[in-house]
């Protein structure tokens, strides 16, 4: 495994509430090789913010780290010195947020903000202007010199998300967090954003962990996929495999529940009833099980574990390790 | 006669024209969506119908009666027949009510005092599927999928002819969506509602809407029923927009065709057609300005249309 | 997901939970405690004289020493919690209910009329309130309702900008847009939709403006614009502890702590509860 750059390893987050410990995620188990894009879906819930502010180390004060390592280049984040997490952040590793009308600093110009993200480098302040105009134009902003000068309110919302981009990579990272980075956009600017993810993520050659609960733009953009459910990974593998071979019954039902794929007008579309459970309160056994069409009373007793199926694809589901597969 | 007549609808804040003259009908029980980038006017429209929004000029027939313009108090008794659905599921409720209070609301607005409120808050929640006691819940102990039913409650309460829909769908999971979907086809098959509806979803709208309108720079580019606009686009904003849509699959090669640039500034529309610098297949004869041109019911304001 | 509780239950078990609002709710409550059963727990009458005994320090009899005229300070400390909070609380319930009502129509009603009030209240604020005082005083004489009005009457302006602020941000929000899809008039809107949501940021003002108003009431009674003599009142005592200093420096304890006391109270108390008024920081607990 040398060749990853990023390995959660068993990782499992508790909340400290008032109602008791939230066991935010459990078992957490996943790489990001150098280079490749990783997405991660999962509904509401399902803990991928958690993750992300576990692997930048951004928690919230009533987090505790239970198990588990977030290896970044084979170094453990969780242990490592606030000083040194403070040097990887926007350097090596860096984040675009959902919200793009919200990520930058109204009241400084575009051109200042990319220039002052450059604090780490040596360069002049020419060469540092230079250096944000060259981006902005990498990711598609026309004329790129004058709007440096221009103000975040004067873009609009594609053109924002762009720019996050933009200043996301101006450090050449090895690892770009993308959080639900084109959730807040219409359908053609989404798709224009993870075009322009794409060229850029060959230009640059940085891994990229996608997270999004638009299959559409995963299939499309992702190399691996892992699918996160209730705080645990159900299912990961390669993009092929998980959305023409699902193994998880999640997977599955997620898949069929997009309107996507449906062609013709359908009176009713599938769905998956239920809720998810809560998490203060873990029931025993599977974490899918109440909602799932196929449980069997094995699912209510242990934990599926996450099982390698074949060379990567590997599920958490009672249903694959039966001795006679019907 | 339609349920709905909106005619050259025209909305302007200050010299920004939001609206520049909108026009279509809805029949009863027919769904009808409103497509379009976001600032193309789509929320501004609904609106403007409800009364909600500024409009200047142009007319909105409700059952047969011109309601632009109206006092709110003129427009009070009308609204137990329009009944308006928000984007947020749970920033539409307002927090400090309990879900009972909540739905029951509009009894209370159009002053029905002699009805039975616990009684219609249990027959509203069995109707969207949520069990009585979220009577006594306040919005934020719900989630969006559950807020988003007690929303879908509230419109139906008065048994409307109409539901104007802004993003129905929006802040949903792909799961809930379904359910809230079919939910809405359901009532609509048995009550005979009538619906406008606001996405930008097009996966959505193939599976709700009868008839959609393709929204640009406030004005309607293009207009016909829902197979037919997905089956063969005419106006090129449409075919970009529908290719705009990757499949949750793989192996499906995503054939988008990219719009040109920025949407232009409303304060300084273009001259002629005003998608022309836009349009991947602008022709020179562009810099006219297009008519809309109705042919077999299907709407169009293209001088180069798609074949 | 728990049972959904009274907002009021919710708000004190949260204040009760911090260790600062707790301090606050116990000091608030011995104050108005005092105050309500003040005729039982004073051991004297906090205004019958007993020349033998005046200006003695601490004693059983008198737990907190004795005046110039030999009345009991410590029944008069008691009784003049009950004249501060006889000021305090109408004035600064006054103040908040004129100026929510104001507030949010100057922010919900049309720009013409929100014009005209903020021009009433940036007027009233730019009276210096001690000032402002002196000369109501000077013209219908010193009396308790005197200070009770002058002191509602300066503050309504900080709550109508409040207020007004809230209700500019809440008109906006898709609650109400709702709300005026389904036809509710202004008052529906304003009284059961606004208001809820306004009056908890105008209740945590309040409390941090009570302990001002008792620090104005002494201020005033210290310079004798205040309650007449011989009624009592902490700043009354404040005053005359203040000249009879070198004989004893008992009264300026008996006046003074208490001030000291419900100026901490009442704002602990306020700072809790802006905590736990907040949702967003609810939402965290």
């Amino acid at each position: 495994m040398s060749d990853s750059l990023l390995e959660i390893d068993r990782l499992s987050v508790d909340y400290e509430t008032a109602r008791g410990d939230l066991k935010a995620l459990r078992d957490i188990t996943f790489d990001v090789k150098k280079g490749e894009i990783v997405g991660i879906v999962g509904e509401s819930g399902c803990g991928k913010s958690t993750l992300i502010s576990s692997i930048l180390r951004l928690t919230a004060p009533n987090t505790r780290f239970r198990e588990g390592e977030v290896r970044f280049k084979g170094q453990d984040l969780l242990t490592l010195p606030e000083r040194k997490m403070r040097d990887l952040r926007g350097a090596d590793i860096s984040i675009v947020f959902q919200d793009p009308m919200q990520t930058h600093n109204p009241v400084l110009s575009v051109g200042r903000q990319m220039v002052d993200i450059q604090h780490r480098s040596s360069a002049s302040r020419a060469d540092k202007r230079r250096r944000a105009a060259q981006m902005l134009g990498a990711v598609g902003i026309p004329d790129p010199e004058a709007r440096l000068d221009q103000f975040p309110h004067e873009f609009s919302g594609g053109m924002r998300q762009r720019i996050a981009i933009a200043m996301a990579l101006i450090s050449e990272p090895s690892l770009l967090i993308a959080d639900e980075p084109t959730t807040a956009l219409d359908a053609t600017l989404e798709v224009q954003v993870i075009e322009r993810l794409r060229e850029l993520q060959q230009e640059y050659n940085c891994a990229i962990l996608f997270i999004s609960h638009h299959l559409g733009v995963i299939a499309e953009l992702c190399d691996r996929v892992v699918v996160m459910y209730a705080g645990a990974v159900v299912e990961s593998g390669e993009v092929r495999e998980i959305f023409h071979n699902p193994k998880h019954p999640y997977t599955r039902r997620l898949i069929d529940c997009d309107p996507g794929h449906i062609k013709e007008r359908a009176r009713v579309l599938p769905t998956i009833p239920g809720e998810v459970p809560d998490l203060a309160n873990l029931p025993q056994g599977c974490i899918f099980q109440d909602r799932c069409d196929q449980a069997m009373p094995r699912c209510a007793g242990d934990v599926p574990p996450l099982t390698t199926l074949k060379v990567g694809h590997q599920a958490a589901c009672w249903l694959n390790q039966m001795e006679d597969p019907v | 006669m339609s349920l709905l007549e909106v005619n050259g609808l025209k909305t302007s804040y200050g010299n920004v024209n939001v609206l520049a003259g909108i026009t279509f009908k809805v029949e009863p029980g027919e769904t009808y969506a409103l497509v379009g980038e976001s600032g193309s006017g789509k929320t501004t429209v609904i609106r403007a119908i409800a009364g909600l929004a500024p409009a200047q000029e142009g007319s909105v027939l409700f059952d047969g009666q011109e309601i632009r313009g109206l006092s709110e108090r003129a427009m009070r008794p009308l609204r137990k027949d329009m009944a308006m659905m928000f984007q947020d599921p749970t920033g539409s409720l307002s927090p400090r009510l309990t879900i009972r209070n909540l739905i029951t609301e509009p009894y209370r607005i159009q002053g029905m005092k002699d009805r039975d409120l616990d009684a219609e808050a249990k027959r509203l929640l069995s109707l969207v599927n949520l069990p009585s006691h979220f009577a006594d819940r306040y919005p934020y102990q719900l989630s969006g999928g559950q807020a988003r039913r007690v929303g879908v409650a509230r419109a139906l309460a008065l048994e409307p002819k109409l539901i104007l829909a802004d993003e129905p769908t929006a802040g949903l999971d792909v799961s809930v969506q379904g359910e809230l979907l079919n939910l809405m086809n359901d009532l609509r098959e048995r009550l005979g509602l009538a619906m406008v509806i606001i996405t930008h979803n097009l996966n959505v709208v193939r599976h709700v809407a009868d008839r959609m309108g393709i929204m640009y720079l406030g004005r309607l580019v293009e207009e016909g029923t829902t197979e037919a606009i997905f089956e063969e686009p005419r106006h090129p904003y449409t075919h970009c927009l529908l290719s705009a849509n990757p499949e949750p699959d793989p192996d499906a090669r995503l054939e988008w065709v990219s719009l040109i640039g920025e949407p232009p500034s409303l304060l300084n529309r273009p001259k002629g057609c005003e998608f022309r610098e836009r349009c991947p297949f602008a022709k020179d004869f562009c810099h006219n300005t297009p008519t809309w041109q109705i042919e077999h019911g299907h709407g169009l304001r293209c001088l180069a249309p798609l074949s | 997901m728990s049972k959904p509780r009274s907002e009021l239950h919710l708000i004190l078990t949260g204040v009760a939970r911090d260790p600062l609002g707790l301090m606050g709710l116990i000091i608030v409550g011995t104050i108005v405690f005092c105050a309500l059963f003040a005729s039982w727990i004073t051991p004297h009458d906090p205004i019958g004289m007993n020349i033998q005994d005046r200006l003695q320090g601490p004693s059983l009899t008198y737990l907190l020493g004795t005046d110039q005229l030999g009345r009991d300070t410590f029944s008069r400390v008691i009784a003049g919690g009950q004249v501060a909070l006889k000021v305090a609380l109408p004035a600064v319930f006054g103040a908040m209910t004129i100026g929510l009502t104001l507030g949010m129509i100057a922010g919900y009603g049309p720009k013409w009329l929100d014009n005209l009030l903020m021009l009433f209240f940036d007027t009233i604020r730019s009276f210096p309130t001690v000032m402002f005082a002196l000369a109501v005083v000077a013209l219908v004489g010193p009396s308790l309702q005197t200070v009770v009005l002058v002191v509602m009457a300066t503050s309504i302006p900080t709550y109508g900008r409040v207020a007004r602020t809230q209700t500019l941000t809440l008109r906006n929000s898709e609650f109400i847009l709702a709300e005026r899809s389904m036809g509710a008039s202004m008052a529906r809107i304003l009284g059961v939709h606004m208001l809820p949501n306004i009056v908890g940021v105008l209740a945590v003002l309040a409390a941090m403006d009570i302990p001002t108003v008792i620090a104005l009431e002494a201020g005033l009674s210290f310079l004798g614009l205040g309650v007449k003599p011989p009624t009592p009142s902490w700043g009354a005592l404040l005053k005359d502890g203040y000249s009879l200093i070198r004989q004893t420096p008992w009264l300026v304890v008996g006046g003074g702590l208490p001030i000291i006391l419900a100026t901490l109270g009442f704002t602990f108390l306020g700072e809790s509860l802006r905590d736990v008024v907040d949702p967003k920081l609810r939402k965290q607990r």
